[in-house]
């Protein structure tokens, strides 16, 4: 790919952030609903103290002209202050990323390592109980909801047979200074096996319910596309050659047959952002998804405005990483 | 497959027995929402100032029953209609080490009423929660005047909402470094805030023992506190069953069997607050009519609800007041009489009945359910809308503006207990909580009267009068009080839940 063909696609980000920029703010400018009433509760105020305060949150002015000082703003990179936080949204937010990010990078190495060798076996033992069975369990992958399986795990594993626990990155007495805020990264930095698996623990249930519908949807496509490959002319060939099963499986089918699988696992990625919020929630993990969900129903504009940009931004760019990969992995593919 | 199941349980059992111990006198919380900023004077939510109110501690505050004790202050004395006097206890000690004095005091009082005083022109939000503070003065070495602008009564029941700082601290740190920083005069100090994860706390060992009227006076019980953030209620009563915590928050009335059932948790309640009714829209074709809005009381079998849906966890009310709010009383009752609804309405020109619609928030949409089934038995047939709770407000809450729809299932917190805050906004005309469109001059020039008179027993009686009206004028179906509901490890002592949802650890101990 030359750098023209790159710097083209980088500004076709441009006009797709505008978009979200506008629908977002439109969507939340049009939700019923005050964050000044939200912020107030249940009290007796005066209207002079409660214009005061619609005043120092900027919302006294006209919608219109807020987006413009939210966009004129955000290119510059200051996306304003949450109303709640009271400090740069940008701060905010940078405080929980960290968390979001590891959740989902472990979540979608626990659905490569799952979805990939069950596909793949699927594949091979077609149509035998284990490939039926592994249909039954992709399907319930999809449709399971994350809400209600993520607390099966917690009644399982934290109530019933108390050895995980129920909510956290890690437990208080495995205090670590932060290098990279990637708890699994910086506790073996810090050479602290007990933190690291304090924080393993932590991580296990809520990346296992994150990461099971991207398995289901990962096994189906490795599956299918094992199937397709198998029945090539090359396959055919290789088998005919002599070549051990293994070496005909692993050297010349899987390497072709996984192209599909990873284009869908860098589009999927994008998805497990939206599976976030319930996953944080569930399980009380600090990240960005929780954050945002708070937000939302606080009315916290700016909060809400910034972390849809980010993840609009998020979803562009592994689009794009799919796109580069694919042509990587099978140069017939041009971009 | 075999495999991996063995890997997996392998694994699990090695994170099992790797798990570090758990020391024995530390508290775990597991609460519901992390706090915005550690800044007492930059939030405006309840479960922000649960956790400041364990690390900082105020001029006034509460004992268990509810009334207004000195706790900074060592007493305080009303000079004038609006003029406080506040005398600053000695040898109370910053958790830096350095001395309270009265300075410390004015300078939060300003900080949280000086228009800007929070820098870069900034307004604390908190300040319309002090009404008309006019200025603070110190008028000898240890004694702070507040002065009001008009008479204020509630002052005193307003105070223990706001905390102390240290001048010295703010002026080192700035605003901005007191939102993750804590230097505060409460039983205990910060250790780390893992934001959006735990609160971390330890005990303050030179604590001056908090206020002299609430037993027992002294540093704090437990070494460590942790507020640990679970906000979906399943999980969080998934890690009280596990003993992964010690009290949770928000207990669901569908949960109390479970924890009760648990051998090692227990469940605790308090009054609550917070006042649930029904609005009926006054200026809407049917509930103009009073006899449809009594039509609307007497189909209401609230002892029913109360039982089968709250679990027995909730106190019926008759006015807008709490039980245990200042100036309520016996009021008469519209008992459950359904024929008597029919009645009403073919009085009102609707014998074949009405048809309405109430709107409700999701969390409550099992209560409503169970109300339109009683009315529809009673001839006003009911269809539940469910909302989202912004939107309703905004909705119902117009201030005057014209507003649609029919019934509003709907509620209101008094953390004060004190009439002003919850009777004024829900029935003074076009206020911002009168989402029945209720409109009574008698009643306005009562509640206005009542907010300034200083006279308590006077006061109370105006509550009372009012209380009445708005019992006879019906704007409202007032329904009940629920209890707060919390979830505790039986290895928990000395801690109580309190009716202003506060969590006040510094008597909690465990074993």
């Amino acid at each position: 790919m030359g750098f023209g063909k790159f710097l083209e696609r980088v500004l076709h980000l441009v006009p797709v952030l505008l978009g979200v920029s506008v629908i977002v703010f439109i969507m939340m400018a049009l939700t019923p609903g005050d964050p000044v009433q939200i912020m107030i509760g249940d009290q007796a105020i005066t209207p002079e103290q409660e214009s005061a305060l619609r005043r120092d949150l900027g919302l006294d002015r006209p919608m219109l002209e807020r987006f413009f000082v939210f966009v004129g703003n955000a290119v510059q990179g200051d996306f304003g202050e949450s109303f709640y936080h009271r400090r740069p949204v940008s701060e905010v937010i940078a405080e929980r990323l960290p968390a979001t990010i590891e959740l989902s990078l472990v979540a979608l190495i626990f659905a490569l390592v799952t979805s990939i060798p069950l596909g793949v076996l699927a594949a091979i033992r077609k149509n035998s109980i284990f490939d039926r069975i592994a249909t039954v369990i992709s399907l319930l992958g999809v449709s399971l909801p994350g809400f209600w399986f993520g607390i099966l795990l917690l009644m399982l594993f934290a109530v019933h047979l108390n050895i995980l626990p129920v909510a956290g990155r890690i437990g208080y007495a495995s205090e670590i200074a932060p290098i990279t805020h990637f708890l699994l990264i910086d506790t073996l930095l810090r050479g602290r096996p007990d933190a690291f698996l304090d924080a393993l623990s932590h991580i296990v249930l809520p990346a296992i319910t994150l990461g099971l519908p991207m398995t289901a949807i990962l096994m189906r496509v490795t599956r299918s596309s094992m199937l397709e490959v198998l029945q090539q002319d090359y396959v055919t060939f290789a088998e005919a050659k002599g070549l051990s099963r293994r070496r005909v499986l692993f050297r010349h089918a899987l390497k072709n047959a996984l192209i599909p699988t990873v284009s869908v696992a860098a589009i999927e990625t994008g998805s497990l952002l939206g599976g976030n919020m319930i996953v944080e929630t569930v399980f009380g993990w600090p990240g960005l998804g929780r954050l945002v969900v708070e937000s939302i129903f606080l009315r916290n504009y700016p909060l809400v405005q910034a972390a849809v940009l980010l993840y609009a931004v998020t979803y562009v760019l592994l689009n794009f990483f799919a796109d580069i990969l694919y042509t990587v992995l099978n140069p017939k593919v041009k971009l | 497959m075999n495999k991996i199941h063995r890997a997996v349980l392998a694994s699990v059992v090695a994170l099992a027995t790797a798990a570090p111990a758990v020391h024995a006198a530390d508290l775990t919380i597991g609460f519901t929402l992390d706090a915005d900023t550690l800044d007492p004077a930059n939030h405006r939510k309840r479960e922000t100032e649960t956790i400041i109110r364990n690390m900082y501690d105020g001029i006034l505050t509460r004992d268990s029953e509810m009334n207004v004790v000195p706790e900074i202050a060592e007493s305080f004395t009303q000079v004038s209609p609006s003029v406080y006097d506040f005398k600053i206890r000695s040898g109370i000690k910053f958790h830096d080490g350095s001395d309270l004095t009265a300075e410390d005091v004015k300078f939060t009082l300003d900080r949280l009423t000086v228009e800007g005083a929070m820098g870069n022109d900034q307004t604390s939000p908190r300040k319309s929660l002090l009404g008309p503070l006019e200025s603070v003065e110190i008028v000898d070495g240890d004694t702070v005047r507040i002065n009001l602008s008009e008479p204020w009564p509630i002052l005193p029941a307003m105070l223990p909402f706001q905390e102390v700082v240290s001048k010295a601290f703010v002026e080192e740190v700035g605003t901005e470094g007191l939102a993750t920083q804590v230097n505060g005069t409460g039983p205990f100090k910060l250790v780390e805030w893992r934001k959006g994860d735990s609160i971390i706390m330890e005990r303050f060992d030179d604590y001056y023992g908090g206020a002299t009227d609430i037993e027992p006076v002294g540093p704090a019980c437990v070494d460590r506190v942790i507020f640990k953030i679970i906000p979906e209620t399943a999980s969080r009563v998934a890690a009280l069953l596990s003993g992964d915590v010690d009290i949770i928050n928000e207990l669901p009335t569908f949960s109390i069997e479970q924890v009760k059932n648990n051998p090692n948790t227990d469940v605790m309640t308090v009054n609550g607050t917070r006042s649930f009714f029904i609005a009926m829209n006054m200026e809407g074709e049917h509930f103009d009519d009073p006899k449809v809005r009594q039509a609307v009381a007497h189909a209401i079998d609230k002892d029913l609800i109360i039982d089968r849906i709250l679990g027995g966890n909730a106190a019926s009310i008759d006015g807008i007041l709490s039980p245990d709010a200042f100036g309520s009383s016996e009021l008469p009752s519209y008992d459950y009489d359904p024929e008597k609804s029919k009645a009403l309405l073919a009085e009102a020109g609707y014998p074949d009945g009405i048809e309405v619609t109430m709107d409700v928030e999701g969390a409550f949409k099992d209560t409503a359910e169970a109300i339109a089934s009683l009315l529809t038995n009673a001839g006003i047939k009911t269809s539940v809308a469910v909302g989202e709770g912004a939107q309703l407000s905004n909705k119902w809450r117009t201030k005057g503006e014209p507003k649609s729809g029919d019934m509003y299932f709907s509620s209101w917190g008094n953390g004060s207990l004190d009439p002003f805050d919850i009777f004024t906004p829900t029935h003074r005309t076009n206020d911002r909580g009168n989402s029945a469109g209720y409109a009574n001059p008698e009643l306005d020039a009562l509640l206005d009267a009542a907010a300034v008179e200083l006279d308590t027993e006077k006061r109370a009686e105006m509550y009372r009068e009012a209380e009445l009206i708005v019992n006879r004028d019906l704007p409202y179906v007032y329904l009940w009080v629920p209890q707060d509901i919390y979830g505790v490890s039986k290895r928990l002592s000395g801690w109580k839940p309190s009716a202003d949802s506060r969590i006040n650890l510094h008597d909690a101990c465990v074993d």
